[in-house]
């Protein structure tokens, strides 16, 4: 019993350390697309490790498979869901024109300008 | 065209009705009939929204098993260094003078299918540090990937290419090609 505290307690702790990572970023970082790539640490290494965490103190103890299951459910559901967020958050505050705090070294979506066609699939 | 219709339907049934048992992990007579129903009416409005060739491609042992394998090993070691490096610049003093970016990343051959490019990007999109804006086509036909770069260390875009992707393409090209 002690093993499985010591294996959820460390995997508790990583997945709060990068969830601290993420939530300092999202306060020290001066723009929107900073901090929107800072946030990114907490449904990724934040959330698998504390789902991760909390399966084995659930193993360890002899609870309910139905406890298991729901908690991985829980993190691919976490995981489906965050990018498509992530990506139109960031493209529409590139379109809706916010400057960027740092200047960026190279911008090719500004010197291409590519379009979407409605409708079509490749 | 009806059968193509209905196997498509079949295929998101079966899909539905598996996460129907997952979610409610019972096998009771009442929980099963009811999971049933709502499978077959979410299938019948999601159906043409999911499959768009072949509606049994994923039902493939091999891809199956690429797939878990490429999301367990290779993705979450992908995950980890892309952490341990975004945590350096968060926790460093006066946010170390990351430069920021949009690069444009040229795409290989192998994952050129709808499927395969989005998820890659949104493999992409899930390592912290790169986030990606848009999946363009140029004149020539060719496929690129247009990614917001938080620390732009290589300016060069097929090298660039290498450090964002990794290995990530072509374990992707493998399972969907």
């Amino acid at each position: 019993m002690i093993v499985v505290d010591i294996i959820s307690c460390v995997l508790l702790a990583v997945g709060l350390f990068f969830s601290f990572v993420g939530v300092l970023g999202l306060i020290r970082m001066p723009d929107v697309y900073g901090r929107l790539q800072a946030s990114t640490c907490i449904p990724t290494m934040g959330n698998i490790c504390l789902i991760i965490g909390g399966v084995v103190h659930a193993i360890g103890y002899g609870m309910d498979t139905a406890t298991v299951v729901k908690l991985l459910v829980i993190m691919l559901m976490i995981l489906c869901t965050n990018p498509i967020s992530n990506h139109s958050l960031l493209k529409g505050a590139y379109n809706g024109g916010i400057k960027p705090v740092r200047e960026m070294v190279m911008d090719d979506y500004k010197e291409d300008q590519p379009t979407y066609k409605e409708g079509e699939t490749k | 065209m009806k059968d193509k219709k209905f196997s498509a339907w079949l295929s998101t049934f079966i899909f539905c009705f598996l996460f129907w048992l997952l979610l409610t992990w019972s096998v009771a007579l009442r929980e099963v009939l009811v999971g049933l129903a709502v499978s077959a009416v979410v299938a019948a409005f999601s159906a043409r929204f999911l499959i768009q060739k072949d509606a049994f491609y994923m039902y493939h042992p091999v891809r199956l098993i690429t797939l878990v394998f490429y999301l367990v090993v290779i993705f979450m070691w992908e995950v980890i260094k892309a952490n341990i490096s975004m945590a350096a610049i968060v926790l460093s003093p006066n946010l170390k003078n990351y430069k920021p970016g949009i690069i444009r990343v040229p795409a290989a051959d192998k994952p050129s299918s709808a499927y395969g490019m989005a998820l890659l990007s949104n493999c992409i999109t899930l390592t912290p540090g790169t986030i990606t804006m848009e999946v363009a086509e140029d004149k020539h036909g060719n496929n690129h990937y247009y990614i917001h770069w938080i620390d732009v260390t290589e300016t060069n875009r097929f090298k660039a290419g290498d450090i964002i992707k990794g290995t990530m393409e072509k374990w992707i090209g493998r399972i969907w090609a």
